[in-house]
């Protein structure tokens, strides 16, 4: 029954504290940041995590690379059972699981060379001594991340890259340590929308090439097609929708997959569409709404979402959605 | 290829060194206190070779040479040993300087590790440790000196170390909100993923971002600790043995120099302390200006005036049946920079909007878009000129008006909704406040009840309900603020609002909400919107008319059926093909090879020419002319003409 995943994440969450208990209130408030989050990957597989600002998503990435502790729940990571790894456990996992961060303006020192930057990892796990050695680890992560030839970049500071040049450096750095899973937070969304697709093919390329998994996390399901094998839809610290990337696009379920997949703007003023403008933003995860966490912005909500947190419900072989009215 | 390799070998010479040598050298006031201090270290290190006499002895000394006024042979007079006031000087600087630098270079170093310790750790450790900082600052600096000098031996190195033990405070506050600023930046972040310790990342990413702040804060602890030493001495305290300025003047005045008129005694080590106190400040000013340039103004504000031109004949622009509200022809706008060449970021732009248009105006980053929307109300940072071409709003010139007649067409006429809404509001003021003010600003005399209403009314209009007018922009959620943005752009009942970037950092519902709301305040209000975006997709879904930019120039300008449907020119073209497309999702995304132009470093013919796939010899040599398609459908590419 239990098969290995590559990585298998069972029933995390991930609660923050909100307000402590004080004269006025004895109860102690959390936000819901990751609720009840279940999901596994395949080596070489990418899946992506769609969902608005403040679903969680991003927390679910720190907590899996160890940069938050989970509330409960399980990780495992190669068999091995990483939720409550020590430091230098922690300090290892790093090797194999890297992150790219969102904001390539941000994300760099910016008194560092892209040498230095890209170094950094091997310096910091004590992995080459050998400086030529490095040298040339470095050289390779920059060219694998398309900074070709890597000679004219190696001295030069970040604000002299283009955004986009400066996230293939994110995405360096990343590499430097072959992992054999990459988290990419937003990657692509601070980037113009000509340098979106370069980055987004120098991803697929990536795991085709060095059989990475990858974890893409986006807002935008306009983007999760190319190169997704899975998606997995996130409302609220939940999956709502999780299936197989053809599946979600062509046949989604919950009424906020549907949604989501209204807004993509389409490039061509011949195929202006209906969309599902969700009205309201993401609830405050403090005070979850009862029964069902969709059910004030849903569309066709009824009365019976209001009482009951839908469970989910399987439509095909590896595709399933948390909603009543499927 | 080659183009960009040009590129590269142009930028790769600037380090932040050479940067930082290139503004400092520029910056009147740092580089006259430099020379000040470097002077006076001079002097103090070659005390031997400078002096005209040797103060260490008394010999050949007799009691007439007492307070000598200034002659010949000893240019600032004898103090009250009758030895040379000037040699006494240097000497002095020697031991002022000493004492100054030692007792700053322990202040620092304690002040920064607390600083550093503090910021990073937070916590416990934080509280203890500031708590600590308030309690030594609020103990008085000089009675807690004199105290501690008068118990202990006054020996120069006993005053070097309680002056640097206590001076330590203001570093350190100031270098732990330094600290926390850049702890929550991305980078340390992204440094813990890879597996940084505390240690590295203090080393290689805190220290390096504090330390403009500490070689500051330094110059300025220098100046205070050569003050604190200079008073101990006068007040009696300091080392008999080390004849420092503050001890010169310590002599002259206890010794009678006031009353025998030596007012050379007092005045040449008064001057000393003067000399350096400024030198350092003017220093520590200047370099803090040179680090952190965005102290000087870099607002937006009325630029250079016009150069006035003849607009260029161009063939008219196609008439529609509705009103012409805006007309740009051949629009030229350059940042003009001495010393460098002029960045052409728009160079003969034109459009023409209706009333009720909804025109989309669409580039990469760096193409000029910004600039060319700024630039219809002349508003831009101070180095942009308008050099050619001419704005007509509502039949008016806007490149020909007063600052005062621009006025009346600054928000009242045209309306800009700012990119990054957190930034473009007042955290301080409520929502209602901010708009409040933008109102009273334009419109004549209403009574304040009037006002409110009207507050009432705008963010009713962008579905702010009331009960939200006086909350603070951090209560509102990302999508609300850019909401709220939009009312306080109507609140002047502009003909025109710029809708600069207004989606951009925004999730893809919001985004939609955000577009849903534009398209119904146009229907509504009969507004014309310019949407500056570098995203084809938005624009697709409601606009009537698109305006390509590349590298400051239009690619393409039509009605938007054509623009998705029969671009002519090449990079709409490629634009369009790096669109995901989901109905075929595996397909490869098609991407745009290379990087928008410099706008200072320009190719001599088609900017777009390094770039483009079916580039032709003469591409790279000629710059293609705006060509006339049919109706209103333009494209600036040889490879049209036909």
């Amino acid at each position: 029954m239990t098969q290995e995943y590559f990585l298998e994440v069972q029933n995390l969450k991930k609660y923050f504290l909100a307000g402590k208990p004080n004269l006025f209130s004895r109860k102690v408030k959390h936000v819901h940041a990751v609720d009840d989050v279940s999901l596994h990957l395949e080596r070489g597989e990418v899946i992506a995590l769609v969902g608005e600002s403040g679903c969680g998503k991003s927390t679910l990435a720190l907590t899996l690379m160890g940069l938050e502790k989970s509330t409960e729940g399980k990780i495992i990571f190669e068999g091995i059972d990483i939720t409550h790894a020590d430091e230098k456990a922690q300090k290892l996992l790093r090797q194999r699981i890297q992150m790219v961060f969102q904001d390539p303006y941000e994300s760099l020192n910016p008194t560092q060379t892209i040498e230095e930057i890209v170094a950094e990892p091997l310096v910091v796990h004590h992995l080459t001594p050998d400086l030529e050695e490095r040298h040339a680890r470095v050289v390779r992560a920059l060219e694998d991340a398309g900074l070709k030839p890597a000679d004219i970049y190696l001295r030069r500071f970040p604000h002299e890259l283009s955004g986009g040049q400066r996230q293939r450096v994110v995405i360096a750095s990343a590499l430097v340590l072959e992992p054999h899973l990459l988290l990419a937070d937003e990657p692509v969304s601070m980037l113009d929308v000509s340098i979106r697709a370069e980055i987004l093919n120098l991803l697929a390329d990536l795991r085709r090439s060095r059989q990475i998994s990858i974890i893409f996390i986006t807002h935008d399901l306009g983007t999760v097609g190319y190169f997704a094998d899975r998606v997995a839809v996130m409302y609220l610290g939940r999956i709502v929708e999780i299936g197989k990337m053809r599946d979600v696009l062509e046949n989604p379920q919950h009424p906020y997959t549907k949604a989501l997949l209204s807004v993509i703007p389409v490039p061509n003023p011949r195929l202006r569409r209906e969309r599902v403008i969700l009205q309201g933003e993401t609830p405050n995860p403090i005070d979850l709404p009862s029964g069902c966490r969709f059910h004030p912005r849903c569309p066709i909500a009824t009365e019976e979402c209001r009482q009951t947190d839908p469970p989910y419900v399987e439509i095909a072989p590896k595709h399933k959605a948390a909603c009543l009215k499927i | 290829m080659e183009a960009q390799l040009v590129e590269h070998k142009v930028i790769a010479k600037s380090s932040p060194f050479l940067d930082f040598w290139k503004t400092f050298s520029r910056n009147r006031m740092a580089v006259v206190g430099l020379v000040m201090l470097v002077t006076i270290i001079l002097v103090a290190v070659f005390a031997e070779q400078i002096a005209p006499y040797d103060v260490t002895t008394s010999a050949n000394i007799t009691s007439r040479d007492i307070y000598k006024p200034p002659s010949a042979a000893h240019w600032f007079g004898t103090d009250d040993a009758g030895k040379d006031v000037f040699s006494n000087f240097i000497y002095g600087a020697r031991i002022s300087l000493t004492v100054g630098f030692f007792a700053a270079f322990i202040s620092i170093f304690i002040g920064g590790i607390i600083g550093i310790v503090a910021g990073f750790y937070g916590g416990r450790v934080e509280n203890l440790l500031m708590r600590f900082t308030d309690v030594m600052l609020v103990i008085p600096d000089l009675p807690l000196l004199v105290v501690i000098v008068a118990m202990t031996k006054p020996k120069l190195m006993n005053i070097i170390f309680v002056i640097g033990l206590l001076g330590w405070t203001t570093t350190s506050r100031i270098v732990r909100s330094q600290t926390l600023a850049v702890k929550s930046r991305k980078f340390v972040l992204r440094a813990r993923a890879i597996g940084a310790g505390n240690m590295h990342i203090i080393r290689h990413h805190i220290l390096p971002l504090v330390m403009p702040l500490l070689v500051v804060n330094a110059i300025l602890v220098i100046s205070l600790a050569i003050l604190n030493e200079s008073t101990l001495s006068f007040l009696g305290l300091g080392d008999p043995t080390a004849l420092s300025w503050g001890q010169m003047l310590n002599f002259a005045f206890g010794r009678g120099a006031m009353s025998a008129g030596a007012w050379w005694a007092l005045v040449v080590p008064g001057l000393g302390i003067v000399w350096v106190v400024l030198g350092l400040t003017l220093l520590g000013h200047g370099l803090e200006q040179v680090l952190n340039p965005r102290l000087e103004t870099h607002h937006l504000m009325p630029g250079r005036p016009v150069v006035q031109t003849e607009a260029g004949n161009s063939s008219p622009i196609l008439r529609s049946a509705r009103p012409v509200l805006l007309e740009v022809r051949d629009l030229s706008i350059h940042y003009i920079t001495e010393g460098k060449p002029p960045a052409r970021a728009v160079e003969n732009v034109s459009f023409t909007l209706h009333e009720g248009e909804l025109m989309g105006l669409v580039g990469e980053s760096g193409c000029g878009k910004t600039t060319l929307m700024l630039g219809l109300l002349r508003l831009w940072p101070a180095a942009g000129q308008i050099v050619g071409g001419k704005v007509h709003f509502m039949g008016r010139d806007v490149t020909a008006m007063s600052e005062q007649e621009l006025l009346d067409v600054r928000w009242d006429g045209i309306s800009i909704i700012f990119q990054g809404a957190m930034n473009a509001l007042n955290p301080v003021r409520t929502i209602g406040d901010q708009i409040r003010e933008a109102i009273i600003k334009h419109v004549a005399i209403l009574p304040g009840d009037k006002v409110d209403d009207r507050v009432v009314e705008l963010l009713d209009l962008v579905g702010i309900t009331a009960d939200h007018k006086e909350h603070f922009p951090y209560q509102y959620s990302g999508g609300m603020r850019q909401r709220a943005m939009i009312a306080m752009a109507l609140a002047c009942n502009p003909q025109v609002v710029i809708a600069d970037e207004p989606t951009t950092a925004l999730d893809v519902m919001i985004q939609a909400q955000i577009l849903e709301l534009l398209d119904s305040l146009r229907k509504r209000l009969g507004l014309s919107i310019i949407f500056v975006t570098h995203d084809l997709g938005v624009v697709a879904e409601m606009c009537d008319s698109v305006l390509v930019m590349y590298g400051g120039v239009t690619a393409e300008y039509s009605d938007v059926d054509t623009i998705y449907n029969s671009a002519r020119h090449p990079y709409t073209q490629e634009l369009l093909k790096a669109f995901p497309d989901l109905s075929k999702p595996e397909k490869r995304l098609a991407s745009i090879p290379g990087y928008p132009p410099r706008l200072d470093a320009l190719p001599a013919g088609c900017r777009f020419a390094p770039r483009c796939p079916v580039a032709i010899e003469r591409c790279h040599l000629e710059q293609p002319a705006l060509h006339r398609l049919n109706g209103r459908h333009v494209a600036s590419c040889h490879l049209v003409e036909e």
